[in-house]
């Protein structure tokens, strides 16, 4: 047994053991330290095998006995885990102290963990499949556990019915896989089973990453948990999701049909631009934030699918680039989205809601949540020289090059996702300002905002944590890129230099970018700091500033509801209530609405039930009635014998 | 590093700083000329930023250290923008690169500072402005995209040295791709500096602004940051046209001589259009930009019909 497997086992016992004292005795904070070491010792055994260190456990097997093992693309995941589990425990420490079943809490999300653990660890499919659903369970358990309201009841089984039916997908792709040995074991023989087993996963695994258009239960689900576990869901178990895609497209079932490239690159282009338009007019903060995942998902998707694309038009480096490119955003997305829910957490508990009209102004009050808070949105906003801008550059670098060597039709659909992904891009710009203007700058729009307090140093640590990550990595992604892109398909070996240089590009040296940047305007800042007036209110055509003049979301993003009201119709009335010609009141209410559920979800949602009243009438109750039925069948089954239908 | 390389360094930071805020000014004194009216000297912008740089700043309340940071964060990130684009084929390696996407990225950068300054204070003539810039520059970045991939096809580089070297012959412009994706670039430029049909940068009309609106929160020294940002734009983008599509001698001197040359050009084109063209409508400009990617499509298609040439 090797150093490594010690460490493994230890840790995997320490969150075992966070997980199931945490009920007893009150000590639940303490469990909750303990699970973060277990996670983090976890952690170093994922970046050890990560960067080289002889696998650990079993390998891949089709038999029916359990396995585990952590491999290198294993060990990035969970090194993925430990860096957004192990700050999240320690915030929820301190987070959850007035939280009532804090203790219930805390022994799932450490439940949550290990089941996240064992999904990448597993090595067979019983044992895949039995994480894979323990995965699905525990996140609504916690949600049921923390919030009692009907409301939350009925999108926890909007996120249980959705999750489970496209989990079909997973149960179907993962026993045929098991059935004819493809797991780590011989290739498919049959392009036709190929064929399914690639429909089933992108169903599958694609309903559990929240790609649109199966995505429905994800912006209901993420942000009705609590805080930390929010980050995992949203940090982590998406990606799981697309660990899974991975594993059945470019291991178990490769190589790949020439078609699933661009159709990847369909999907996610419709992720990343429907994502990120419907995040833009969501008015709560976790809603907005779960949206956003779903657009950070469909540009890893795009990532993905122009690895494959690459790779069946024959440029193995090229794929390698791509599909590191997705694997480093997935984790920048892991690391930025665990911040932001934390951060959201951190302000919930300081001014109480999260509705983006009525926060403002804690950039003064809680200057560390805050300032943490801008990093990891304008790292989301993929701005250089943050993290998020190596991950999409390099994403946005794979798609020119595929559009300029592909063949027409791959050309095509590339520039087109180009051009998809540089909206994304821009959109998120958009977005991220009006989350940073609205949470964080401004005057206080509600009483509470004005009195908010910073958090303890306790809570504040892991936030200052997570965005100190964002930040190195957005510095020297080109450290990282190597290895990640040897988990592909082609085993290419990349330079490993700090800063990235992709062949047939002018190359991001992120390093010395940043060190520009932040020499030369420190420089004109310095420079241009020269006396100032009295301070004074903002210019409002001399009107004094009253509250009521503070602008909204709603205004901030109306030139583009207008710009895409085609698309996404948004519905808005108007009430104008005079009196003698005077006008005494304006109520405005407008919405966008959520318009795959209205004509997608809805409409299925319906006939199901439609279909299932018919179905209700067989079933009677009358005794008579069964018997008939009976002998129905009885007669059916023996006129198919006598046609020797039935043996 | 050769003395080509050295001088169009020195070309980069001289034109960006001292040079670049002759271009708005020409545009402002020819476009006057062409309306019948005497207009201001091409200098003027020099003065008014000696003007602005005397003056204290002013202290909007709310604010918070955002609101300081971003006149220096725009100029700042024009500055290195600059940096990226050669002059005349030539660049010298600052250590940055010279990509095309690194480029967009910078300008994106410059756009969320200005953006959240207007946030930090609140002021809604701002925030007009901050979300209609914002919300353009969607499209106009999309179609910028498929302008470095239409003009990345003959050379699969979007290096923006590479680029520049091949516009040198007249031979690219045999390519209809490279026609298209000099139409798209126009609109592109029109939309980034500000310009009339999409801006008016004359309309100091609070509800009419784009560009302008998160300034009117600024005086002194941030203002002339931001003005001379202005300026940086026009300078960046005229010569990334010149050098992504003027067909050009080899030699650098002659090189730089038709780059002394077509910036005055431009400057005619841009007052001329400014001159015969009405604002749009703010919801029309989407459209405009579009057809932008519309074209780019078009000469991508075209690119492939031609067998890839």
């Amino acid at each position: 047994m090797s150093a490594w497997t010690v460490v493994c086992l230890a840790g995997t016992a320490a969150l075992a053991c966070g997980s199931a004292l945490a009920p007893i005795g009150g000590r639940w904070r303490a469990a909750l330290a303990i699970q973060a070491t277990g996670i983090a010792a976890l952690g170093v055994v994922g970046g050890a095998a990560l960067f080289g260190a002889a696998p650990v456990g079993a390998q891949f097997r089709s038999g029916l006995s359990p396995a585990l093992g952590i491999d290198r693309l294993s060990g990035f995941f969970v090194l993925m885990l430990a860096v957004t589990a192990v700050p999240a425990a320690l915030h929820a420490r301190e987070a959850m102290r007035d939280t009532p079943h804090a203790a219930a809490i805390a022994s799932l999300g450490g439940a949550f963990c290990l089941a996240l653990v064992g999904l990448v660890a597993a090595r067979d499919a019983t044992t895949f499949l039995a994480f894979w659903e323990l995965m699905t369970l525990l996140p609504a358990t916690i949600i049921l556990v923390a919030r009692h309201d009907e409301r939350a009841r009925r999108d926890v089984l909007a996120y249980l019915a959705i999750t489970h039916l496209g989990g079909i997908g997973v149960w179907v792709t993962m026993l045929v896989l098991a059935d004819h040995g493809a797991l780590g074991g011989d290739p498919l023989q049959s392009d036709g089973l190929r064929a399914l087993v690639v429909v089933a996963a992108l169903l599958g695994f694609g309903t559990k990453a929240g790609v649109m258009p199966l995505h429905s239960w994800l912006p209901r689900a993420h942000p009705l948990a609590p805080a930390h576990v929010s980050a995992l869901m949203s940090g982590v178990m998406v990606k799981l999701a697309l660990y899974g895609l991975i594993r059945v497209l470019l291991e178990w079932a490769a190589p790949m049909p020439r078609w699933v490239g661009p159709a990847l690159l369909g999907v996610g282009a419709l992720s990343a631009v429907g994502g990120v338009l419907y995040a833009l007019f969501q008015r709560e903060l976790k809603r907005l934030l779960a949206f956003s995942s779903i657009e950070n998902v469909g540009i890893v998707v795009l990532g993905l699918g122009a690895a494959l694309t690459f790779e069946s038009i024959g440029e193995p480096r090229w794929s390698a680039i791509a599909f590191a490119a997705a694997l480093l955003h997935m984790l920048n997305h892991a690391v930025l989205k665990a911040l932001l829910f934390l951060c959201a957490g951190s302000f919930a508990g300081a001014v109480g809601g999260l509705e983006l009209d009525r926060l403002g102004g804690p950039l003064r009050r809680m200057p560390w949540t805050g300032g943490t808070f801008a990093i990891g949105a304008a790292g989301l906003a993929g701005l250089a020289p943050l993290s998020g801008f190596a991950s999409e550059w390099m994403t946005l670098q794979a798609l020119v090059h595929l559009s300029v060597h592909g063949p027409s039709g791959v050309a095509l659909a590339a520039a087109a996702a180009t051009a998809a992904l540089a909206a994304t891009a821009a959109l998120a710009v958009l977005c991220f300002a009006k989350v940073i203007g609205l949470v964080l700058l401004g005057s206080p729009r509600r009483s509470e905002c004005a009195r908010a307090r910073e958090t303890a140093v306790s809570m504040r640590a892991p936030l200052v944590v997570l965005a100190g990550i964002c930040v190195v990595l957005g510095l020297v992604p080109g450290l990282l890129v190597p290895t990640l892109a040897q988990l592909g398909p082609g085993e290419v070996q990349l330079a490993r230099r700090p800063g990235l240089d992709l062949p047939g590009s002018g190359g991001l040296p992120a390093l010395a970018l940043a060190v520009g940047l932040v020499v030369v305007i420190g420089g004109l800042w310095r420079a241009g700091a020269a006396r100032r007036a009295e301070p004074t209110p903002a210019w409002a055509c001399g009107q004094r500033v009253v509250p009521a003049l503070a602008w909204t979301s709603a205004g901030f993003t109306k030139p583009l509801r207008l710009m895409t009201q085609a698309l996404l119709r948004p519905r808005r009335q108007v009430t104008v209530r005079s009196d003698g010609g005077v006008i005494q009141e304006v109520a405005h209410d407008a919405e966008v609405p959520h318009l795959f559920d209205s004509l997608i979800y809805e409409p299925v949602t319906a006939g199901a039930l439609r279909g299932a009243a018919v179905v209700r009438r067989l079933q009677s109750g009358s005794l008579r009635a069964y018997l008939v039925y009976l002998l129905g069948l009885l007669l059916l089954a023996l006129a198919l014998v006598r046609l020797g239908l039935l043996a | 590093m050769t003395a080509a390389t050295a001088a169009a360094g020195a070309v980069q930071l001289l034109g960006c700083v001292a040079v670049a805020p002759l271009l708005p000014g020409t545009v402002q004194h020819l476009k006057a000329r062409l309306q019948g009216r005497p207009g201001p000297s091409p200098l003027q912008p020099y003065r008014e930023l000696r003007r602005l740089w005397r003056k204290s700043g002013v202290a909007p309340q709310p604010r918070t250290v955002i609101y300081e940071l971003a006149p220096a964060t725009v100029a700042g990130t024009l500055l290195i923008a600059a940096l990226l684009v050669p002059i005349g084929g030539h660049a010298p390696d600052w250590g940055i690169g010279h990509d095309a996407l690194v480029l967009v990225g910078l300008l994106a950068l410059g756009r969320f500072a200005i953006a959240l300054a207007a946030w930090d204070t609140g002021g809604a003539f701002g925030l007009i402005g901050a979300a209609r810039d914002l919300t353009f520059a969607v499209p106009v970045e999309a179609v910028l995209l498929l302008v470095v991939v239409v003009l990345a096809l003959p050379s699969g580089s979007t290096d923006l040295l590479a680029l520049s070297a091949l516009a040198t012959t007249a031979e690219a412009w045999s390519e209809p791709a490279h026609w298209a994706a000099a139409l798209a670039f126009g609109i592109v430029v029109l939309a980034e500096l500000g310009r009339q049909p999409v801006d008016n940068p004359d309309t100091h009309l609070e509800l009419t602004m784009v560009h302008e609106g998160p300034l009117l929160e600024y005086a002194g020294r941030d203002l002339a940051y931001l003005q001379w940002a202005v300026a940086a734009r026009h300078w960046i983008l005229l010569v990334l046209a010149t050098e992504l599509f003027v067909p050009r001698p080899e030699p650098f001197l002659a090189q730089v001589a038709t780059l002394a040359g077509a910036l005055p050009t431009w400057c005619v084109v841009l007052a001329v259009v400014e001159t015969t063209q009405a604002k749009m409508r703010v919801l029309r400009v989407p459209v405009l930009i579009g057809t932008g990617a519309a074209i780019c499509l078009l000469a991508l298609i075209s690119w492939h019909v031609r067998g890839g040439a």
